[in-house]
């Protein structure tokens, strides 16, 4: 930090998975902040943002369960910062939509009770890296470059869109995620399947579909000769990581009807790709692995495919 | 007192469904100095201009006033109306109750006490206006058209055909315009050069025109009948008046591989060239900045191997002042070509299509060129990565077209058609090849149009998918185009040898420019405004300044042809006329009071405002005065605002005018 400078420093809303599944997630976040010297408060007694099932069930209690954690979120200094990739679509969401609608702005203030705070900045976390902390200083701060690590950078549905939304980057062309790879010192690989979706939480209702999906998202990887995949959501995580040994046992070799493919012909003539395993990062790991924080306090111990054999190739543990 | 008679219309129920127009009447009728008023259904109906008539002869009406829709709409027909019936026209004046009144309120209260308050208020304009006489100014017979497309090209010919003689100033060091790179029409598939090169030589040939290309618009000065124009010819580096257009400076240059423009960069050109062989003038240009002599000073080939001795390394950019009574402005359209948001742009681009970076996509205008017998591939499809010929092509329809989240939401009106016509032009060409198209809708209104996209589908075998692609990527040799079929219900993924996008029909690069230069307006998108959306397409609100083709708005050729004529039938309207009568809302001095201070000279936005002498008899200089050039003088009323004597006025927007509008309130 630059002397003089105010430190920069953020309320946090973690997220039911970032306390849960996406632990890892959570511990990775304060452990970089940490590092970089940001501060970062828990927003206290917040709850759940209604994820996927709320607003499919209830546009008024989605909105209402986003509103109340920003009201709760005013009361902590600092702009929000959001690592889930969900909850952030989440609370990005209701404040554009109470901003358009007044009608229901006043339905939902009624409801949590008090004004709702749709001024409050929510940032995700590559937002603050990449901006705010900026990529020069970001790549200044870097204590152990993640040298010769072929990242595929995941992006995901709910990271950029839709349209006007998330403000986070271009909605279908991102660059983000490549940007802060860079300066971390790592190789972002350039592949197909960066902005399709995982299968989200079909995982639970027709894991099916999650294989699928998720086969295709692994499977450009490995041809695009990443060595590992980053995300920044705990569902995409999951899904990625969890499933990846049940995707290849589904799969095998390499299928060419991935997709409801009617008019293609064969979709992978040519290369042969291979059935490595591919470990999946969250970007706060990466982020602060090359900080230089030890990988013990990172939680790879938790995730299912195992990163530490990659890492030790590579020399980053 | 004052006779006045208030007009109150219905406008159908534009008015009527907002403001109780019985009731605004009523209240008018109880205006002191009002001494007739009434409400009418359509007031500027024939009925309705007779009911004005009669009352103004009845009632011995000494003013007017028709509380209806914009001035800028009927303000010339009820004027004409109140002349007819005797009295000046200028004393004749509208309240706007429908733009700024019934069609931007919802509360029928308050917008009936908001119409009464405009009526009165314009009630005391009336009564203060005076009489007026329209201001003559002579017309130059002799017109400017901005453009050599085919718009341009036609409106020239046109204007020439009638006997008037016409500049044709051209950005390009050739006309013909984007016309001229197509390979064939639709809907009737003949070639567009066969077509068009006949034409240009037309202009190049007529003893009416004077062709001005590799030439810009610099600056515009004047008005309606009256434009002094400076158009800048670019320096050429070969003397017109001496070259032969033999070409061997073209085919001795040493420096031939310079991506060629005309064939969308697919082709080669040398450093000295004309665009395409049929290019009118036949004269070549150098590109200074791809040419060896301009960079280093070493080389001067062609200036050695011409014989008349026309290439002139010297040469300067010049300028020529051009005075024409009338302007057509016909700059055309380019094509959508971001492959990223270009900064400061409110415009998206398409990195998720791979634009720009795979070399087998390509947009419409680079297919045309593919598919051209005097294309780079002499006609031959074939792929630009490694001339391989497609087996299967992909076509995406509306890429940047109505498509609001990227920034442009308008449908660019021809990409439907051509799109249908591409997939034709490749099923001749290959035949074991399979064409797709991904589509929203198919728009095809147009003589003999749906005809033509049915046999795309039904005799040529185009499959047509509707839904959009989401992403395209570069699998080995293929791309890999990812989509959706909405009708099915799929996603769809095809490996595509070649993929072609409709991309979106933009202004030209600079038009925006241009616009500020001749004072007209222009949308967001800098597409050129008309008049009227409906009755004025082809003019401008600026007077003597109409437009033809794509700058106004996308348009395929038949459309463009039209508006083209129509522009130039405007002309001849306007030159059938020796002097032209304007409108004297103009503003004058007060040379009595005028300090000469020259505040209104400073902000006058038409340099209309002069520096005059005032002279004892003896010859002394008395004092210095604003003096208005009625001819040049917008009618802004800037200069009466500014004026810090209060020496300055624009009739029948007086002081007094507004004044006794205010206290009316």
């Amino acid at each position: 930090m630059t002397p003089g400078k105010k430190r920069l420093s953020y309320s946090y809303y973690p997220g039911c998975s970032l306390h849960a599944s996406g632990r890892e997630y959570d511990i990775s976040t304060r452990a970089l902040f940490k590092a970089l010297n940001v501060g970062l408060k828990e927003v206290p007694d917040w709850f759940c943002c209604g994820a996927t099932p709320a607003h499919n069930v209830d546009e008024l209690l989605s909105l209402s369960l986003c509103a109340k954690n920003l009201s709760l979120a005013e009361e902590v200094e600092g702009d929000l910062a959001v690592a889930c990739a969900a909850c952030f679509s989440r609370l990005k969401t209701t404040q554009h939509h109470l901003k358009e609608d007044d009608t229901k702005r006043k339905q939902v203030e009624v409801a949590i009770d008090g004004p709702a705070a749709l001024n409050k900045p929510v940032k995700h976390i590559l937002e603050i890296l990449a901006r705010e902390y900026g990529l020069a200083k970001l790549e200044e701060s870097v204590k152990k470059p993640l040298m010769g690590l072929k990242v595929a950078p995941y992006y995901g549905c709910l990271l950029t869109r839709p349209p006007g939304v998330p403000e986070l980057d271009d909605c279908e062309d991102p660059s983000i995620m490549e940007d802060v790879l860079r300066a971390l010192g790592a190789e972002p690989v350039k592949w197909s399947h960066r902005m399709e979706c995982c299968g989200a939480n079909f995982t639970l209702s027709r894991p099916g579909v999650v294989l699928k999906l998720s086969n295709a998202i692994l499977e450009s990887a490995r041809i695009a000769g990443a060595d590992c995949i980053m995300v920044a959501c705990p569902l995409c995580h999951g899904n990625l990581d969890i499933r990846q040994k049940e995707i290849k046992e589904a799969f095998g070799a390499p299928d060419s009807t991935l997709f409801g493919n009617i008019f293609g012909s064969e979709l992978h003539g040519g290369s042969a790709p291979d059935q490595r395993d591919l470990p999946i990062f969250y970007v706060t790991q990466l982020a602060a692995l090359a900080m230089g924080v030890a990988s013990e306090s990172l939680g790879f111990e938790s995730v299912i495919t195992d990163p530490k054999p990659l890492l030790r190739d590579k020399q980053l543990l | 007192m004052s006779r006045i008679g208030v007009f109150v219309c219905h406008c159908g129920e534009n008015i009527s469904r907002t403001v109780d127009v019985e009731q605004v009447a009523k209240a008018a009728g109880e205006i002191p100095g009002v001494a007739f008023s009434c409400d009418y259904k359509y007031m500027c109906s024939d009925p309705g201009q007779t009911l004005l008539k009669k009352a103004v002869a009845e009632h011995k009406l000494d003013g007017v006033l028709v509380a209806a829709c914009s001035p800028r709409m009927h303000e010339k027909t009820f004027r004409k109306a109140a002349e007819a019936a005797g009295l000046n026209p200028y004393l004749c004046e509208m309240a706007n109750i429908r733009e700024h009144c019934s069609w931007v309120h919802e509360d029928r209260d308050m917008a009936t006490a908001k119409a009464k308050d405009i009526v009165k208020l314009m009630v005391e304009r009336v009564r203060k206006g005076k009489s007026l006489a329209p201001i003559t100014v002579p017309v130059t017979k002799r017109a400017l058209v901005i453009g050599g497309g085919i718009a341009g090209i036609q409106a020239a010919l046109d204007i020439a055909d009638a006997g008037h003689k016409v500049v044709l100033v051209e950005r390009e060091p050739s006309i013909g315009g984007h016309m001229a790179q197509l390979s064939e029409t639709f809907p009737t598939l003949d070639c567009s050069q066969c077509i068009m090169t006949p034409k240009m030589v037309d202009v190049a040939n007529h003893p009416n025109i004077t062709l001005f290309t590799y030439s810009e618009i610099e600056k515009v000065d004047g008005y309606i009948g009256n434009f002094q124009v400076t158009v800048k010819h670019k320096a050429r580096s070969v003397d017109e008046s001496k070259c032969t257009g033999c070409g061997i400076c073209m085919t001795k240059c040493p420096k031939k591989k310079i991506p060629n423009e005309f064939d969308q960069g697919h082709g080669m050109r040398p450093a000295i060239y004309v665009p395409f062989p049929q290019a009118v003038p036949n004269t070549p240009v150098i590109d200074r900045e791809n040419c060896t002599m301009f960079q280093s000073g070493k080389c001067g080939v062609c200036a050695k191997v011409c014989g008349p001795g026309a290439v002139d390394y010297e040469q300067q950019d010049t300028f020529t002042v051009e005075d024409v009574g009338a302007i057509v402005v016909a700059t055309g359209f380019k094509l959508y070509t971001i492959d990223r948001k270009p900064e400061g742009s409110p415009i998206q681009g398409y990195g998720e299509f791979g634009y720009g970076t795979i070399p087998d996509i390509i947009d419409g205008m680079t297919f045309e060129r593919l598919a051209s017998a005097s294309g780079p591939t002499g006609g031959k499809i074939l792929r630009p990565s490694d001339g391989k010929e497609p087996k299967q092509v992909v076509f995406i329809q509306c890429v940047g077209s109505r498509a609001r989240e990227k920034g442009i939401s308008y449908c660019s009106k021809v990409c439907c058609m051509y799109t249908a016509k591409h997939t034709m032009l490749y099923h001749h060409k290959v035949h074991d090849g399979q064409a797709y198209v991904f589509f929203m809708d198919a728009r095809t209104p147009g003589k003999g149009y749906d005809e033509f996209w049915r046999r795309a589908v039904e005799e040529e075998e185009a499959v047509y998918i509707r839904g959009m692609v989401s992403r395209m990527y570069q699998r080995g040799d293929k791309i890999v185009v990812m989509g959706s079929d909405i009708q099915v219900g799929v996603q769809v993924e095809i490996e595509a040898d070649l993929v072609v996008l409709a991309t979106a029909v933009q202004p030209q690069d600079g038009a925006d420019l241009l616009a500020q230069k001749l004072g007209i307006s222009y949308d967001k998108y800098n597409f050129y405004s008309e008049a009227h959306a409906k009755l004025k397409p082809v003019e401008c609100a600026t007077a003597g300044i109409y437009l033809a083709g794509a700058c106004q708005g996308p348009k395929d050729i038949p459309d463009t042809v039209s508006q083209a004529s129509a522009a130039a039938a405007k002309v001849m309207t306007l030159f059938a006329k020796d002097k032209l009568e304007r409108d004297p809302v103009v503003a004058k001095v007060n040379e009595k009071y005028c300090v000469g201070c020259f505040a209104c000279k400073k902000v006058c936005a038409y340099g209309a405002i002069e520096e005059k002498e005032i002279r004892d008899r003896q010859g002394n200089l008395v004092k210095k005065v604003a003096y208005v050039n009625p001819g040049v003088c917008g009618g802004c009323g800037t200069c009466q605002a500014t004026c810090p004597s209060k020496s300055i006025e624009l009739d029948g927007y007086t002081d007094e005018q507004i004044m006794a509008m205010i206290e009316a309130l």
